[in-house]
Protein backbone atom coordinates (compact mmCIF):
# COMPACT_ATOMS: atom_id res chain seq x y z
CA UNK A 1 0.00 0.00 0.00
CA UNK A 2 3.00 2.22 -0.57
CA UNK A 3 1.30 4.38 -3.17
CA UNK A 4 -2.10 4.22 -1.51
CA UNK A 5 -3.32 1.18 -3.38
CA UNK A 6 -2.95 -2.52 -2.68
CA UNK A 7 -0.29 -4.46 -4.53
CA UNK A 8 -2.25 -7.39 -5.87
CA UNK A 9 -1.21 -10.89 -6.81
CA UNK A 10 -2.19 -13.07 -9.72
CA UNK A 11 -5.06 -15.41 -9.16
CA UNK A 12 -4.02 -19.01 -8.58
CA UNK A 13 -5.20 -21.71 -10.93
CA UNK A 14 -5.76 -24.61 -8.54
CA UNK A 15 -8.86 -23.47 -6.67
CA UNK A 16 -12.47 -24.47 -6.51
CA UNK A 17 -14.39 -22.38 -9.07
CA UNK A 18 -16.56 -19.63 -7.62
CA UNK A 19 -19.67 -20.95 -9.34
CA UNK A 20 -19.35 -24.33 -7.63
CA UNK A 21 -18.87 -22.69 -4.23
CA UNK A 22 -21.89 -20.45 -4.85
CA UNK A 23 -23.96 -23.51 -5.72
CA UNK A 24 -22.76 -25.25 -2.57
CA UNK A 25 -23.78 -22.22 -0.49
CA UNK A 26 -27.25 -22.21 -2.05
CA UNK A 27 -27.55 -25.94 -1.33
CA UNK A 28 -26.55 -25.28 2.28
CA UNK A 29 -29.33 -22.68 2.62
CA UNK A 30 -31.88 -25.11 1.21
CA UNK A 31 -30.70 -27.96 3.42
CA UNK A 32 -30.73 -25.59 6.39
CA UNK A 33 -34.31 -24.64 5.60
CA UNK A 34 -35.29 -28.30 5.60
CA UNK A 35 -33.26 -29.13 8.72
CA UNK A 36 -33.01 -26.00 10.84
CA UNK A 37 -31.07 -27.88 13.53
CA UNK A 38 -28.22 -28.65 11.16
CA UNK A 39 -25.59 -26.81 13.22
CA UNK A 40 -27.19 -27.23 16.64
CA UNK A 41 -24.84 -29.98 17.84
CA UNK A 42 -21.79 -27.95 16.81
CA UNK A 43 -23.20 -24.81 18.46
CA UNK A 44 -23.88 -26.65 21.71
CA UNK A 45 -20.40 -28.20 21.70
CA UNK A 46 -18.67 -24.88 21.06
CA UNK A 47 -20.69 -23.17 23.81
CA UNK A 48 -19.94 -25.99 26.26
CA UNK A 49 -16.28 -25.58 25.43
CA UNK A 50 -16.39 -21.80 25.91
CA UNK A 51 -18.50 -21.88 29.09
CA UNK A 52 -15.68 -21.82 31.70
CA UNK A 53 -14.00 -18.87 30.00
CA UNK A 54 -17.30 -17.03 29.62
CA UNK A 55 -18.08 -17.52 33.32
CA UNK A 56 -14.70 -16.07 34.25
CA UNK A 57 -15.07 -13.10 31.93
CA UNK A 58 -18.63 -12.31 32.96
CA UNK A 59 -17.87 -11.85 36.65
CA UNK A 60 -15.74 -8.70 36.32
CA UNK A 61 -17.93 -7.45 33.50
CA UNK A 62 -21.05 -7.75 35.65
CA UNK A 63 -19.26 -5.90 38.43
CA UNK A 64 -18.27 -3.13 36.04
CA UNK A 65 -21.82 -2.87 34.68
CA UNK A 66 -23.22 -2.64 38.21
CA UNK A 67 -20.66 0.02 39.07
CA UNK A 68 -21.51 2.08 35.99
CA UNK A 69 -25.22 1.73 36.71
CA UNK A 70 -24.74 2.75 40.33
CA UNK A 71 -23.22 6.08 39.28
CA UNK A 72 -26.50 7.11 37.69
CA UNK A 73 -28.48 5.78 40.65
CA UNK A 74 -26.73 8.10 43.09
CA UNK A 75 -28.30 11.15 41.48
CA UNK A 76 -31.85 9.90 41.76
CA UNK A 77 -31.71 8.01 45.03
CA UNK A 78 -34.18 10.35 46.77
CA UNK A 79 -36.88 10.08 44.09
CA UNK A 80 -36.27 6.35 43.87
CA UNK A 81 -36.69 5.99 47.63
CA UNK A 82 -40.03 7.82 47.61
CA UNK A 83 -41.26 5.74 44.69
CA UNK A 84 -40.26 2.48 46.35
CA UNK A 85 -41.99 3.43 49.63
CA UNK A 86 -45.20 4.17 47.78
CA UNK A 87 -44.92 0.99 45.76
CA UNK A 88 -44.18 -1.05 48.88
CA UNK A 89 -47.31 0.24 50.64
CA UNK A 90 -49.42 -0.59 47.59
CA UNK A 91 -47.89 -4.06 47.26
CA UNK A 92 -48.55 -4.80 50.94
CA UNK A 93 -52.23 -4.08 50.37
CA UNK A 94 -52.21 -6.37 47.35
CA UNK A 95 -50.41 -9.05 49.36
CA UNK A 96 -53.15 -9.09 51.98
CA UNK A 97 -55.77 -9.29 49.27
CA UNK A 98 -53.97 -12.12 47.52
CA UNK A 99 -53.61 -14.12 50.74
CA UNK A 100 -57.37 -13.89 51.33
CA UNK A 101 -58.13 -14.77 47.71
CA UNK A 102 -55.69 -17.68 47.70
CA UNK A 103 -57.34 -19.18 50.77
CA UNK A 104 -60.75 -18.78 49.18
CA UNK A 105 -59.46 -20.36 45.96
CA UNK A 106 -58.09 -23.39 47.84
CA UNK A 107 -61.43 -23.76 49.58
CA UNK A 108 -63.34 -23.70 46.29
CA UNK A 109 -60.91 -26.14 44.70
CA UNK A 110 -61.44 -28.51 47.58
CA UNK A 111 -65.21 -28.20 47.32
CA UNK A 112 -65.14 -28.80 43.57
CA UNK A 113 -62.55 -31.57 43.80
CA UNK A 114 -60.53 -29.68 41.18
CA UNK A 115 -57.45 -31.16 39.59
CA UNK A 116 -54.44 -29.47 41.20
CA UNK A 117 -51.91 -27.63 39.07
CA UNK A 118 -48.85 -29.67 38.17
CA UNK A 119 -45.79 -29.13 40.30
CA UNK A 120 -43.01 -26.99 38.88
CA UNK A 121 -39.35 -27.75 39.35
CA UNK A 122 -36.96 -24.94 38.58
CA UNK A 123 -33.26 -24.88 37.84
CA UNK A 124 -31.50 -21.67 38.81
CA UNK A 125 -29.06 -20.71 36.07
CA UNK A 126 -26.63 -17.88 35.59
CA UNK A 127 -26.46 -15.86 32.39
CA UNK A 128 -22.95 -16.26 30.97
CA UNK A 129 -23.50 -14.67 27.59
CA UNK A 130 -25.80 -12.48 25.55
CA UNK A 131 -26.03 -11.94 21.83
CA UNK A 132 -28.07 -9.27 20.13
CA UNK A 133 -27.63 -9.83 16.43
CA UNK A 134 -29.84 -8.71 13.57
CA UNK A 135 -31.36 -12.16 13.12
CA UNK A 136 -31.02 -13.64 16.61
CA UNK A 137 -31.56 -12.43 20.15
CA UNK A 138 -30.37 -14.96 22.64
CA UNK A 139 -28.73 -15.47 26.01
CA UNK A 140 -26.54 -18.35 27.11
CA UNK A 141 -27.07 -20.04 30.48
CA UNK A 142 -24.71 -22.19 32.51
CA UNK A 143 -27.30 -24.95 32.92
CA UNK A 144 -27.46 -27.81 30.46
CA UNK A 145 -28.70 -31.31 30.01
CA UNK A 146 -26.83 -32.59 33.06
CA UNK A 147 -28.84 -30.13 35.19
CA UNK A 148 -32.15 -31.22 33.73
CA UNK A 149 -32.54 -28.43 31.19
CA UNK A 150 -34.41 -29.44 28.06
CA UNK A 151 -35.29 -27.62 24.86
CA UNK A 152 -38.68 -25.91 25.09
CA UNK A 153 -38.60 -25.16 28.81
CA UNK A 154 -39.65 -21.69 29.93
CA UNK A 155 -37.08 -19.25 31.30
CA UNK A 156 -38.09 -16.62 33.88
CA UNK A 157 -36.42 -13.84 35.76
CA UNK A 158 -37.85 -12.33 38.94
CA UNK A 159 -40.34 -10.23 36.96
CA UNK A 160 -41.66 -12.50 34.26
CA UNK A 161 -41.01 -14.80 31.35
CA UNK A 162 -37.91 -14.12 29.25
CA UNK A 163 -38.13 -16.85 26.66
CA UNK A 164 -37.66 -20.54 26.10
CA UNK A 165 -34.69 -22.86 25.77
CA UNK A 166 -34.13 -23.89 22.19
CA UNK A 167 -30.73 -25.53 22.35
CA UNK A 168 -29.16 -27.42 25.22
CA UNK A 169 -25.63 -28.70 25.47
CA UNK A 170 -24.26 -30.72 28.34
CA UNK A 171 -23.49 -27.71 30.54
CA UNK A 172 -24.96 -24.73 28.67
CA UNK A 173 -28.23 -23.70 27.04
CA UNK A 174 -29.31 -21.12 24.50
CA UNK A 175 -32.47 -19.13 25.23
CA UNK A 176 -34.64 -17.83 22.45
CA UNK A 177 -35.96 -14.53 23.79
CA UNK A 178 -39.61 -13.53 23.46
CA UNK A 179 -38.44 -10.66 21.25
CA UNK A 180 -36.62 -12.95 18.79
CA UNK A 181 -38.04 -13.33 15.31
CA UNK A 182 -38.38 -17.10 15.86
CA UNK A 183 -40.38 -16.82 19.10
CA UNK A 184 -44.04 -17.91 19.16
CA UNK A 185 -45.73 -18.31 22.54
CA UNK A 186 -49.47 -18.85 23.09
CA UNK A 187 -50.75 -16.31 25.59
CA UNK A 188 -53.90 -15.40 27.43
CA UNK A 189 -54.98 -11.78 27.94
CA UNK A 190 -56.80 -10.90 31.14
CA UNK A 191 -59.51 -9.91 31.80
CA UNK A 192 -61.55 -11.94 29.40
CA UNK A 193 -59.07 -14.76 28.88
CA UNK A 194 -58.58 -13.72 25.27
CA UNK A 195 -56.31 -16.20 23.50
CA UNK A 196 -53.58 -14.93 21.19
CA UNK A 197 -50.10 -15.66 19.94
CA UNK A 198 -47.13 -13.59 21.10
CA UNK A 199 -44.88 -13.19 18.07
CA UNK A 200 -41.37 -11.79 18.28
CA UNK A 201 -40.05 -9.63 15.46
CA UNK A 202 -36.67 -8.54 16.87
CA UNK A 203 -38.19 -5.33 18.23
CA UNK A 204 -38.28 -4.54 21.95
CA UNK A 205 -42.02 -5.29 22.22
CA UNK A 206 -43.35 -8.45 20.56
CA UNK A 207 -46.70 -8.17 18.86
CA UNK A 208 -49.98 -9.94 19.56
CA UNK A 209 -51.11 -12.04 16.64
CA UNK A 210 -54.02 -14.34 15.82
CA UNK A 211 -56.50 -12.34 17.89
CA UNK A 212 -60.09 -13.31 17.23
CA UNK A 213 -61.93 -10.53 15.34
CA UNK A 214 -64.72 -9.99 17.87
CA UNK A 215 -62.68 -9.76 21.09
CA UNK A 216 -61.92 -6.61 23.05
CA UNK A 217 -58.35 -5.91 24.03
CA UNK A 218 -57.18 -2.61 25.43
CA UNK A 219 -53.92 -1.11 26.57
CA UNK A 220 -53.00 -2.11 30.09
CA UNK A 221 -54.45 -5.61 29.95
CA UNK A 222 -52.28 -8.29 31.52
CA UNK A 223 -50.67 -10.96 29.34
CA UNK A 224 -49.78 -14.37 30.75
CA UNK A 225 -48.85 -17.66 29.15
CA UNK A 226 -51.86 -19.76 28.25
CA UNK A 227 -50.17 -23.14 28.50
CA UNK A 228 -51.54 -24.33 25.16
CA UNK A 229 -49.37 -27.04 23.75
CA UNK A 230 -48.21 -28.20 27.16
CA UNK A 231 -44.62 -26.95 26.90
CA UNK A 232 -44.98 -23.77 28.94
CA UNK A 233 -46.97 -23.73 32.17
CA UNK A 234 -50.08 -21.53 32.16
CA UNK A 235 -50.20 -18.29 34.06
CA UNK A 236 -46.59 -17.15 33.75
CA UNK A 237 -46.56 -13.33 33.80
CA UNK A 238 -45.31 -11.89 30.52
CA UNK A 239 -46.30 -8.22 30.26
CA UNK A 240 -48.96 -5.64 29.57
CA UNK A 241 -50.71 -4.74 26.34
CA UNK A 242 -49.70 -1.53 24.64
CA UNK A 243 -51.52 -0.10 21.66
CA UNK A 244 -49.63 0.05 18.43
CA UNK A 245 -50.71 2.00 15.40
CA UNK A 246 -51.69 -1.16 13.55
CA UNK A 247 -52.45 -3.55 16.37
CA UNK A 248 -51.29 -4.48 19.83
CA UNK A 249 -47.90 -5.17 21.28
CA UNK A 250 -46.73 -6.32 24.70
CA UNK A 251 -44.43 -4.39 27.00
CA UNK A 252 -42.46 -7.18 28.64
CA UNK A 253 -42.06 -7.36 32.41
CA UNK A 254 -38.72 -9.15 32.22
CA UNK A 255 -35.57 -7.30 31.29
CA UNK A 256 -33.45 -9.74 29.34
CA UNK A 257 -30.62 -7.23 28.96
CA UNK A 258 -30.05 -6.97 32.72
CA UNK A 259 -31.01 -10.38 34.12
CA UNK A 260 -28.07 -12.12 35.74
CA UNK A 261 -29.81 -15.18 37.18
CA UNK A 262 -32.86 -16.87 35.73
CA UNK A 263 -35.05 -19.86 36.46
CA UNK A 264 -35.52 -22.67 33.97
CA UNK A 265 -38.93 -24.17 34.66
CA UNK A 266 -39.16 -27.91 34.32
CA UNK A 267 -42.80 -28.22 33.49
CA UNK A 268 -44.36 -31.53 32.65
CA UNK A 269 -47.98 -32.42 33.00
CA UNK A 270 -48.41 -35.51 35.17
CA UNK A 271 -48.69 -38.61 33.08
CA UNK A 272 -52.26 -39.82 32.90
CA UNK A 273 -52.53 -43.43 34.02
CA UNK A 274 -55.27 -45.74 32.94
CA UNK A 275 -57.29 -46.81 35.98
CA UNK A 276 -56.83 -50.44 36.94
CA UNK A 277 -59.60 -52.55 35.46
CA UNK A 278 -62.12 -53.88 37.93
CA UNK A 279 -62.97 -57.49 37.19
CA UNK A 280 -66.63 -58.49 37.37
CA UNK A 281 -65.80 -60.94 40.17
CA UNK A 282 -64.28 -58.16 42.27
CA UNK A 283 -67.20 -55.88 41.51
CA UNK A 284 -69.50 -58.65 42.80
CA UNK A 285 -67.55 -58.77 46.06
CA UNK A 286 -65.83 -62.09 45.41
CA UNK A 287 -62.24 -62.73 46.36
CA UNK A 288 -59.98 -62.23 43.32
CA UNK A 289 -57.91 -65.16 42.09
CA UNK A 290 -54.20 -64.57 42.76
CA UNK A 291 -52.03 -64.48 39.64
CA UNK A 292 -49.98 -67.60 38.88
CA UNK A 293 -46.41 -67.53 40.22
CA UNK A 294 -43.71 -66.72 37.67
CA UNK A 295 -41.69 -69.64 36.35
CA UNK A 296 -38.54 -70.27 38.36
CA UNK A 297 -36.49 -71.47 35.38
CA UNK A 298 -35.95 -69.10 32.51
CA UNK A 299 -35.79 -71.76 29.80
CA UNK A 300 -37.93 -74.79 29.21
CA UNK A 301 -41.46 -75.58 30.33
CA UNK A 302 -42.28 -74.83 33.97
CA UNK A 303 -42.30 -77.91 36.18
CA UNK A 304 -45.55 -78.58 38.06
CA UNK A 305 -45.35 -78.02 41.77
CA UNK A 306 -45.53 -81.14 43.96
CA UNK A 307 -49.14 -81.97 44.77
CA UNK A 308 -50.51 -79.51 42.27
CA UNK A 309 -53.24 -80.54 39.94
CA UNK A 310 -52.90 -80.19 36.25
CA UNK A 311 -55.54 -77.77 35.00
CA UNK A 312 -56.87 -78.61 31.57
CA UNK A 313 -56.69 -75.79 29.00
CA UNK A 314 -59.73 -73.60 28.83
CA UNK A 315 -62.07 -74.04 25.90
CA UNK A 316 -61.68 -71.64 23.04
CA UNK A 317 -64.93 -69.86 23.81
CA UNK A 318 -63.80 -69.05 27.36
CA UNK A 319 -60.41 -67.73 26.31
CA UNK A 320 -59.64 -64.06 26.09
CA UNK A 321 -61.11 -62.42 23.04
CA UNK A 322 -58.76 -62.41 20.12
CA UNK A 323 -57.71 -59.30 18.25
CA UNK A 324 -60.56 -58.02 16.12
CA UNK A 325 -59.12 -59.23 12.85
CA UNK A 326 -61.66 -60.55 10.47
CA UNK A 327 -60.81 -63.60 8.43
CA UNK A 328 -61.44 -63.47 4.73
CA UNK B 1 19.64 -32.97 9.62
CA UNK B 2 20.62 -29.40 9.00
CA UNK B 3 20.43 -29.95 5.25
CA UNK B 4 16.96 -31.46 5.57
CA UNK B 5 15.71 -28.48 7.56
CA UNK B 6 17.04 -26.11 4.94
CA UNK B 7 15.26 -28.08 2.22
CA UNK B 8 11.88 -28.45 3.90
CA UNK B 9 11.53 -25.40 6.13
CA UNK B 10 10.62 -22.92 3.38
CA UNK B 11 7.94 -25.21 1.96
CA UNK B 12 6.45 -25.77 5.42
CA UNK B 13 6.52 -22.05 6.12
CA UNK B 14 4.90 -21.33 2.78
CA UNK B 15 2.16 -23.78 3.62
CA UNK B 16 1.59 -22.16 7.01
CA UNK B 17 1.67 -18.69 5.48
CA UNK B 18 -0.95 -19.79 2.95
CA UNK B 19 -3.24 -20.70 5.82
CA UNK B 20 -2.89 -17.32 7.55
CA UNK B 21 -5.72 -15.56 5.62
CA UNK B 22 -8.16 -18.38 6.34
CA UNK B 23 -7.05 -18.48 9.96
CA UNK B 24 -7.54 -14.71 10.30
CA UNK B 25 -11.03 -15.01 8.85
CA UNK B 26 -11.94 -17.75 11.32
CA UNK B 27 -10.42 -15.76 14.17
CA UNK B 28 -12.52 -12.76 13.16
CA UNK B 29 -15.64 -14.91 13.38
CA UNK B 30 -14.70 -16.14 16.86
CA UNK B 31 -13.89 -12.67 18.20
CA UNK B 32 -17.05 -11.09 16.80
CA UNK B 33 -19.27 -13.85 18.15
CA UNK B 34 -18.06 -14.02 21.73
CA UNK B 35 -21.41 -13.59 23.48
CA UNK B 36 -20.32 -10.65 25.60
CA UNK B 37 -21.28 -7.06 24.95
CA UNK B 38 -19.64 -4.06 26.53
CA UNK B 39 -22.58 -1.84 25.61
CA UNK B 40 -25.36 -4.03 27.00
CA UNK B 41 -26.32 -5.43 23.61
CA UNK B 42 -27.34 -1.99 22.36
CA UNK B 43 -25.61 -2.53 19.03
CA UNK B 44 -24.89 -5.76 17.17
CA UNK B 45 -21.30 -6.93 16.77
CA UNK B 46 -19.46 -6.11 13.53
CA UNK B 47 -18.81 -8.70 10.85
CA UNK B 48 -15.09 -8.78 11.60
CA UNK B 49 -14.49 -11.80 9.37
CA UNK B 50 -15.44 -9.78 6.34
CA UNK B 51 -12.28 -7.66 6.69
CA UNK B 52 -9.75 -10.47 6.05
CA UNK B 53 -11.99 -11.94 3.34
CA UNK B 54 -12.13 -8.57 1.56
CA UNK B 55 -8.46 -7.73 2.11
CA UNK B 56 -6.95 -10.99 0.91
CA UNK B 57 -9.50 -11.38 -1.87
CA UNK B 58 -7.92 -8.20 -3.26
CA UNK B 59 -4.31 -8.78 -2.28
CA UNK B 60 -3.87 -12.55 -2.43
CA UNK B 61 -6.86 -14.23 -4.08
CA UNK B 62 -4.75 -17.36 -4.41
CA UNK B 63 -4.83 -17.64 -0.60
CA UNK B 64 -8.30 -16.28 0.13
CA UNK B 65 -10.14 -18.56 -2.27
CA UNK B 66 -13.93 -18.94 -2.67
CA UNK B 67 -13.65 -22.14 -0.62
CA UNK B 68 -11.96 -20.20 2.18
CA UNK B 69 -14.75 -17.59 2.12
CA UNK B 70 -17.21 -20.47 2.24
CA UNK B 71 -15.48 -21.94 5.32
CA UNK B 72 -15.47 -18.58 7.08
CA UNK B 73 -19.18 -18.17 6.31
CA UNK B 74 -19.98 -21.64 7.67
CA UNK B 75 -18.25 -20.82 10.96
CA UNK B 76 -20.16 -17.51 11.10
CA UNK B 77 -23.40 -19.45 10.67
CA UNK B 78 -22.47 -21.90 13.41
CA UNK B 79 -21.35 -19.32 15.94
CA UNK B 80 -23.87 -16.56 15.27
CA UNK B 81 -26.91 -18.81 15.56
CA UNK B 82 -28.28 -17.63 12.23
CA UNK B 83 -30.23 -20.03 10.03
CA UNK B 84 -27.80 -22.43 8.32
CA UNK B 85 -26.25 -21.09 5.16
CA UNK B 86 -27.28 -17.44 5.51
CA UNK B 87 -23.83 -16.00 6.16
CA UNK B 88 -22.15 -18.64 4.03
CA UNK B 89 -24.06 -17.56 0.96
CA UNK B 90 -23.79 -13.85 1.76
CA UNK B 91 -20.00 -14.07 2.28
CA UNK B 92 -19.55 -15.95 -0.98
CA UNK B 93 -21.74 -13.41 -2.79
CA UNK B 94 -19.68 -10.53 -1.37
CA UNK B 95 -16.53 -12.41 -2.40
CA UNK B 96 -17.91 -12.81 -5.90
CA UNK B 97 -18.66 -9.08 -6.11
CA UNK B 98 -15.17 -8.12 -4.96
CA UNK B 99 -13.50 -10.70 -7.20
CA UNK B 100 -15.46 -9.41 -10.20
CA UNK B 101 -14.45 -5.79 -9.60
CA UNK B 102 -11.07 -6.61 -8.15
CA UNK B 103 -9.05 -4.13 -10.12
CA UNK B 104 -11.45 -1.31 -9.23
CA UNK B 105 -11.53 -2.14 -5.52
CA UNK B 106 -7.77 -2.57 -5.31
CA UNK B 107 -7.22 0.84 -6.86
CA UNK B 108 -9.12 2.64 -4.11
CA UNK B 109 -7.28 4.55 -1.41
CA UNK B 110 -8.13 6.56 1.70
CA UNK B 111 -11.85 7.23 2.08
CA UNK B 112 -12.44 5.45 -1.21
CA UNK B 113 -11.01 2.26 0.27
CA UNK B 114 -13.42 2.53 3.20
CA UNK B 115 -16.32 3.11 0.82
CA UNK B 116 -15.20 0.12 -1.23
CA UNK B 117 -15.30 -2.08 1.82
CA UNK B 118 -18.65 -0.53 2.78
CA UNK B 119 -20.01 -1.58 -0.61
CA UNK B 120 -18.84 -5.16 -0.05
CA UNK B 121 -20.29 -5.17 3.48
CA UNK B 122 -23.56 -3.74 2.20
CA UNK B 123 -23.74 -6.49 -0.42
CA UNK B 124 -23.11 -9.15 2.20
CA UNK B 125 -25.56 -7.83 4.80
CA UNK B 126 -28.25 -7.06 2.23
CA UNK B 127 -27.93 -10.59 0.87
CA UNK B 128 -28.27 -12.00 4.41
CA UNK B 129 -31.32 -9.80 5.02
CA UNK B 130 -33.00 -11.01 1.84
CA UNK B 131 -32.22 -14.66 2.57
CA UNK B 132 -33.61 -14.36 6.12
CA UNK B 133 -36.70 -12.56 4.81
CA UNK B 134 -37.39 -15.43 2.44
CA UNK B 135 -36.45 -17.95 5.12
CA UNK B 136 -39.01 -16.65 7.64
CA UNK B 137 -41.31 -15.10 5.03
CA UNK B 138 -41.40 -11.80 6.88
CA UNK B 139 -39.24 -8.69 6.88
CA UNK B 140 -37.03 -8.36 9.97
CA UNK B 141 -36.58 -4.81 11.32
CA UNK B 142 -34.05 -2.80 9.35
CA UNK B 143 -32.59 -0.98 12.37
CA UNK B 144 -30.32 -3.78 13.68
CA UNK B 145 -29.18 -4.56 10.14
CA UNK B 146 -28.19 -0.96 9.48
CA UNK B 147 -26.49 -0.84 12.89
CA UNK B 148 -24.47 -3.94 12.04
CA UNK B 149 -23.44 -2.42 8.72
CA UNK B 150 -22.32 0.75 10.49
CA UNK B 151 -20.40 -1.24 13.11
CA UNK B 152 -18.72 -3.33 10.42
CA UNK B 153 -17.61 -0.29 8.44
CA UNK B 154 -16.43 1.42 11.64
CA UNK B 155 -14.38 -1.65 12.53
CA UNK B 156 -12.79 -1.77 9.09
CA UNK B 157 -10.12 0.87 9.68
CA UNK B 158 -8.57 -0.61 12.86
CA UNK B 159 -9.10 -4.18 11.64
CA UNK B 160 -7.47 -3.56 8.30
CA UNK B 161 -4.36 -2.17 10.04
CA UNK B 162 -4.07 -5.45 11.96
CA UNK B 163 -4.68 -7.50 8.84
CA UNK B 164 -2.16 -5.47 6.82
CA UNK B 165 0.41 -5.93 9.58
CA UNK B 166 -0.19 -9.70 9.59
CA UNK B 167 0.08 -9.69 5.81
CA UNK B 168 3.42 -7.93 5.79
CA UNK B 169 4.83 -9.97 8.66
CA UNK B 170 3.55 -13.45 7.82
CA UNK B 171 2.21 -13.58 4.30
CA UNK B 172 3.85 -10.81 2.35
CA UNK B 173 7.53 -11.76 2.70
CA UNK B 174 6.82 -15.28 1.46
CA UNK B 175 4.81 -14.41 -1.57
CA UNK B 176 6.30 -15.31 -4.90
CA UNK B 177 3.56 -14.58 -7.41
CA UNK B 178 3.99 -10.82 -7.73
Amino acid sequence: MANGTWKIARRGNAQLPLVIVLALAVVLVLVGKAQSGLFDAARARITDWMAPALSQVRAPLDGAERWVASIGDIFRVYEENLRLKEENARLLQWRNTSVVLEGRLRHYEKLLNAVPDPELNAVLARVIGRASRPFLRTMILDAGAVHGARAGQAVMDENGMIGRLYLTGQHTSWVILLTDINSRVPVSIAPGQVQAMLVGDNSASPRLDMLAPNVTVKAGDQVVSSGDGGLVPPGLPIGTVVADGEGFRVALLADAARSESVQVLNFARPRETVPAPVLPAEAAGLKPVPPPPPPSVATGAPKPLPGARRVPPAPASAAAPADPVEAD
Amino acid sequence: MGTTEKLYAPAALRFLAALVPLFCGLLGVVIANIPISFVGGAVPPPLLALVPVYFWCLVRPDLMTPAAAFAVGVLEDVMSGAPPGVWTLSFVLAYALVARQRESFAGLAGLGAVLGFAAAALASIAAAYLIVSVYYWQLPPLGPVVAQLAMTVAAYIPATYVVAWVHHRAVGPLRSDF
